[in-house]
């Protein structure tokens, strides 16, 4: 009988192939138990092992001294297993090969793998049959293979997984999608090892029929990621380089809690403490990347373009870290899959959700609430919800009031917004929003529908009623302030992904993007008139900036062999941006409505000549609309692996932009970011050239990597909005100026990483130089006012058992700023003085420097199977309370000039608690 | 394989050569601008000729104008003529012959100070024709009062066929000022506007802070008053400061010339 047994076990094991825990967990969850123990753990334990041919191991001299007194009376297996687990503050931990592991700690698992041999794993249990022998000699040769890897729980396909062959070269990497394919494979009787990091490796040893259909890899949960990195493939930190390729860093969102958060886990911040992002932008979450501004950086989710990537002044990024599968930042010398921006890429990817079971989650903190649902809704189809809000609490109203606060004393808005009297005293209602949905429909093996959903939105409001004072309560009946300001996105793509052949496969989508950014400061009301009858009056100002894209595109790839692969695609779209200045009700002073139609076509190569060398030769066309002219943008990237250790990389290309991002200085309100087209007149199409190169050199446990970088930048705008004439009389002109100008930006940036242990992080130095020259302001290159010289970081996080902190130091010199050195008084001809300002050279002046810690614990909430179901965290930002300052602000008062520090935010604490069910 | 033993050394080395490269450049402002005079000078036909040159202020002075220049030799040319100044009072230098200043000439300002040679060049405008006024009153409300604040109540015109610049100055002649509303604040009782090279110009409840009555004075200007006029100078923050235009070479302020036409205009 128990041969019979042990048979049958054998055989599901090799039929499953790799699938030993789930038999594992089905022991555990349909045998039942009764019995009465009275002994110590490890002899119940070996007792169970022996009963249900289990694989136990764990450390006998300790689990001796632990006395069971149990009566089980038709409990499930499982049930018992947690029960004693948990009298004795034990976990146990299922290994992808069935192997049950007790452990005291999680981190005694790697410990207890080594030392598992014979005395110390339970008695009686079956050794799991691992990698089967091949079965008969091998009948097919150089062939290829295709298939996805997935993970076992969830069923989400998993990107950027190593696969390679045993005892050869051939190796590759899963794509977004967790599909890969390798060419010639020597023989069927081959073993595939499948690596990724936070998983457990996986091995299949190929046969005749595996090679004739896609491979599905299942691959399983590592417990804690600390000791599975391989350089090959995806890395586990929580950020990590792509040594392979120059200038691409990616952020794993599922380790973002690992690292101090002032309110959410951000996932742009997150980029801003590797080398070449600057960190010293606390008023905007957008990536200055490599001397470049966030409108160079173009932002693309699910394939939808996001314009505006700030909450609360730019203080969070508008992207809830729930929602997305994984990110990568492109810094410079992109594929030519991407263009229409000057400096890098961000490509969010969202999460495709749980085919499994569904799974909540809720994350709380002092500023938001944040919750998601993965929902498997059929077989075939999966569904992700993510929402989060923020609500006004004590650290919402810190930020907001730090970047809401001026020191210039403000009456009335310009053209009469404001209220009479004196200035009122009000808290305005504030808070922001985002939503994310992706639903995910596998019609069948080949094709997959995916439709992604995003929005986002910032509200301030401060409309409300004017108390009437009493001596006008007989002629006035009613005065309504209209005081708001809403900015946000609304994004959504439809993606067809086609699998055409074993080798050719694409991506189809449709996609729309929209941003909006609305004030209105205006007062309405109704007085009678002289005969006592109702008249009604409006005044004040409404400012609308919104932007529309509607685009097709689709990209295809073709895998030749292993040596060559190509990559193509076109893209159509049609942009609208308009932007409309009503004073009043009645004056529109600026009405501008601009459409563009622009489409074009890519290809690329990518070819591995040798295993050494990898070079990517590519080229983009673009047409576009308003300038009527076709945009020419080649690309080169190319890679050489000295050694094991150094990889030699370079890049270079042209990038076109066409459209750009300007700001509207308001200091009373918030500056106003809207996008306007590029056209034949005023707003050149920006272009910029990137030459840049880099050497890594990586072991097991260190990473350096070194990358310099010379960019060139022509076409560059700037834009000023200047009302005059504004008071007292009541019509306005607006003056609206565009500057043109060039520049460059060139630096060092390097990096040196501890990728293992219980101490992990990185030290990174950038050194920087962005230059402009702006005809307006001279003929001279003068500081961009991005440009910081030395911006050091260095990032620890040490993990010890449940609990991992972090410790975050940020040191940059300072921005450059414009100072007024002296003042003059000229009387104009109404016998008024005006003070003006003889004002130093364009950013000549220097900020102090920037510098802040941050520290943070998290505390992980275990299952007693192991399984992490959250975590608590609490976060100090700016510990020792450093004064940084956001910029410097001038008032003339009794004809002499007072200058005013604003300061960016000082210490704040706060707390977050995760947690996640299934 | 020597490289391979020291990487991190070589790397560090790398990075304290680039910082101690970039140590040795220091951030130093020197601007020369701040010594440069400030003049002040209108010309204005029928009206003696009068230049004010100061220096500049510290931040902190909170004098209204800055030290007089003294003893300066200041130059106006027409061209043909060359008239000198002489300095009436510390820093003011005049001309009393109204007559030479005629429409059409242009006007050039000498002079030298330390090692600048300060120039200013401005051509005199023609006189406003055919300005005239609706009304010659009109009455507003108190806050919020029987008229729609933007209803045009009056309103002022010129001929201007050729879109050139004019500003309205409005002087308040009555001694004591009569605020019409209190939503203005610290508004002064004179002020003036510019006309955006328009040949009329509204008069609404809000463009008068103050009842009383008014000397309504058009004047053609030159672009470079205009300039001066609707300049951000007083911009507020470290990122958007600039200076204000000047037509003034190795100099600030203003060296321009006017002509004007007058109204009278009660306000009540």
């Amino acid at each position: 009988m128990k041969k019979l047994l042990l048979l049958l076990l054998f055989v599901a094991v090799a039929f499953c192939g790799f699938s030993q825990q789930s038999q594992t967990q089905k022991i555990l969850k349909k045998n039942s138990i009764s019995k009465f123990y009275t002994c110590s753990l490890d002899k119940m334990l070996d007792t169970l092992a022996l009963d249900y041919h289990l694989n136990i191991v764990f450390e006998r001299d300790s689990l001796q001294k632990m006395d069971v007194v149990e009566h089980f009376f038709n409990d499930r297996l499982q049930d018992a297993l947690s029960k004693v687990c948990s009298e004795f503050g034990l976990h146990y931990w299922i290994e992808a090969n069935g192997i049950i592991y007790i452990l005291q700690n999680t981190d005694d698992l790697a410990r207890l793998k080594k030392t598992n041999k014979g005395d110390n794993m339970a008695s009686g249990g079956i050794k799991p049959v691992l990698l089967p022998d091949p079965v008969e000699p091998p009948r097919h040769f150089m062939f290829s293979i295709s298939g996805r890897v997935v993970d076992q729980g969830t069923g989400e396909p998993l990107p950027s997984a190593s696969i390679s062959i045993r005892n050869t070269h051939l190796t590759t990497i899963t794509r977004n999608d967790g599909n890969f394919i390798l060419f010639n494979i020597p023989s069927d009787t081959c073993v595939v090892e499948i690596t990724n990091s936070g998983y457990q490796p996986e091995k299949i040893r190929l046969d005749a029929k595996k090679i004739n259909e896609p491979l599905v890899i299942e691959m399983f949960t590592a417990l804690n990621t600390l000791n599975e990195v391989t350089i090959t493939g995806k890395k586990s930190g929580v950020m990590n380089t792509d040594t392979k390729k120059v200038g691409v860093l990616e952020l794993n969102p599922a380790s973002l809690d690992k690292l101090p958060n002032i309110g959410e886990k951000d996932i742009l911040r997150a980029f801003q403490l590797m080398p070449g992002v600057a960190a010293t932008n606390e008023s905007s979450s957008g990536a200055y990347v490599r001397g470049g501004t966030p409108d160079q950086n173009l932002v693309v989710f699910d394939g939808f373009t996001i314009y505006q990537v700030d909450h609360l002044y730019g203080f969070f990024s508008a992207f809830n870290s729930n929602a997305v599968k994984d990110v990568q930042l492109y810094k410079g010398g992109f594929s030519s899959q991407f263009g229409g921006r000057l400096s890098s890429v961000t490509e969010i990817n969202g999460k495709d959700g749980n085919k499994n079971e569904a799974s909540y989650g809720v994350d709380l903190s002092l500023l938001s609430v944040n919750a998601f649902a993965e929902i498997p809704v059929n077989n075939q189809s999966t569904l992700v919800l993510a929402f989060r809000r923020s609500y006004q609490g004590p650290l919402y109203n810190k930020i907001f009031d730090q970047f809401n606060t001026s020191t210039v004393q403000g009456g009335g808005g310009p053209g009469g917004g404001g209220g009479p009297g004196g200035p009122e005293q009000t808290t305005p209602a504030s808070h922001f929003y985002d939503a994310d949905l992706h639903y995910n429909y596998r019609i069948d093996q080949n094709n997959v529908l995916t439709w992604s959903l995003y929005n986002g939105e910032d509200e301030t409001n401060n409309s409300r009623a004017l108390q009437i004072p009493s001596f006008l309560t007989s002629s006035v009946n009613s005065i309504n302030i209209t005081d708001y300001t809403k900015y946000g996105n609304l994004g959504s793509s439809v993606k067809w992904f086609k699998k055409w052949s074993k080798n050719v496969y694409s991506n189809t989508y449709i996609t729309y993007s929209s941003f909006f950014n609305d004030r209105n400061r205006s007062t309405a009301g109704t007085t009678d008139d002289s005969n006592g009858d109702p008249v009604s009056f409006e005044s004040g100002i409404v400012e609308k900036n919104s932007l529309n894209d509607v685009g097709v595109k689709s990209d295809w790839n073709w895998e030749m062999n292993n040596k060559m692969k190509f990559a193509y695609g076109g893209f159509l779209t049609r942009q609208g941006t308009n932007y409309n200045y009503v004073q009043n009700d009645t004056s529109t002073l600026v009405n501008e409505r601009e459409n563009a139609f622009s489409g074009g076509g890519y290809a690329e190569l990518l070819i591995d000549p040798t295993d050494k060398l990898h070079l990517q030769p590519g080229v983009r066309e673009t047409w576009f609309g308003p300038t009527s002219k076709l945009y020419t943008e080649p690309r080169f990237s190319a890679s050489y692996l000295l050694n094991d250790h150094f990889t030699l990389k370079a890049a270079t290309g042209q990038f076109y932009q066409f459209m750009n991002q300007v700001t509207q200085e308001d200091i009373l309100n918030g500056n106003r970011n809207f996008w306007l087209l590029s056209n034949n007149t005023n707003i050149p199409v920006g272009m910029a050239r990137h030459y840049m190169g880099g050497v890594s050199y990586e072991t097991d446990q260190f990473l350096i990597d070194v990358e310099g970088y010379y960019k060139t930048l022509s076409g560059l705008t700037e834009y000023t909005l200047r009302q005059t004439n504004a008071f007292p009389g009541s019509i306005a002109t607006l003056t609206q100026d565009f500057y043109n100008g060039t520049g460059y930006a060139k630096g060092i940036e390097v990096l040196l990483q501890k990728k293992l242990g219980n101490y992990t992080g990185w030290i990174s130095y950038t050194l920087g130089q962005a230059e402009d020259k702006f005809a307006v302001f001279g003929n001279n290159y003068f500081p961009a006012d991005q440009d910081v010289r030395h911006e050091f970081k260095t990032i620890n996080m040490y993990h010890y058992y449940r609990w991992n902190f972090s410790a975050v130091w940020l040191f940059s010199t300072g921005h450059p700023y414009t100072a007024p050195l002296t003042t003059y008084t000229i009387s104009t001809l109404d016998g008024n003085a005006t003070t003006a300002y003889t004002v130093s050279g364009k950013n000549e002046l220097r900020l102090p420097d920037y510098h802040r810690l941050d520290l943070s614990a998290t505390y992980d909430l275990l299952k007693i199977s192991g399984n992490k179901i959250g975590s608590i965290g609490i976060s100090l930002f700016n510990v020792y309370n450093h004064t940084n300052v956001w910029y410097k602000e001038y008032q003339i008062q009794n004809n002499a000039a007072i200058a005013t520090n604003v300061d960016y935010l000082g210490f704040t604490p706060n707390l977050t608690l995760s947690l996640r069910w299934k | 394989m020597e490289i391979k033993k020291h990487p991190i050394k070589n790397t560090l080395l790398l990075l304290i050569v680039a910082i101690v490269l970039n140590a040795c450049k220091k951030d130093v402002t020197t601007n020369a601008n701040t010594n440069l005079p400030v003049v002040q000078g209108y010309l204005v036909v029928g009206k003696p000729i009068s230049v004010r040159v100061t220096m500049q202020k510290v931040l902190t002075d909170t004098a209204v104008y800055g030290t007089a220049i003294k003893g300066l030799k200041l130059n106006i040319s027409d061209g043909s003529n060359t008239i000198q100044l002489t300095e009436s009072s510390a820093g003011t230098y005049t001309y009393a012959d109204s007559t030479f200043l005629t429409t059409g000439k242009t006007y050039t300002l000498k002079f030298n100070y330390l090692s600048y040679a300060v120039s200013a060049q401005t051509i005199m405008p023609a006189k406003p024709v055919n300005f005239t006024t609706q009304h010659t009153g009109m009455t507003i409300d108190d806050l919020l009062g029987n008229n729609n604040p933007l209803d045009t109540l009056n309103v002022v015109s010129w001929a201007n066929p050729d879109s050139l610049n004019h500003v309205l100055v409005f002087n308040n002649l009555d001694g004591i000022s009569f605020p019409a509303s209190t939503r203005f604040g610290n508004a002064t009782t004179n002020f003036e506007l510019n006309t955006s090279r328009a040949a009329a110009y509204p008069f609404t409840q809000r463009t008068f802070a103050y009842y009383g009555h008014y000397q309504v004075i058009l004047c053609a200007v030159n672009q470079e008053y205009i300039n001066l006029l609707t300049s951000n100078a007083s911009g507020s923050t470290s990122s958007n400061l600039s200076n204000q235009p000047t037509n003034v070479v190795n100099g600030v302020g203003i060296f321009t010339a006017m002509q004007a036409d007058t109204l009278q205009f009660l306000v009540q």
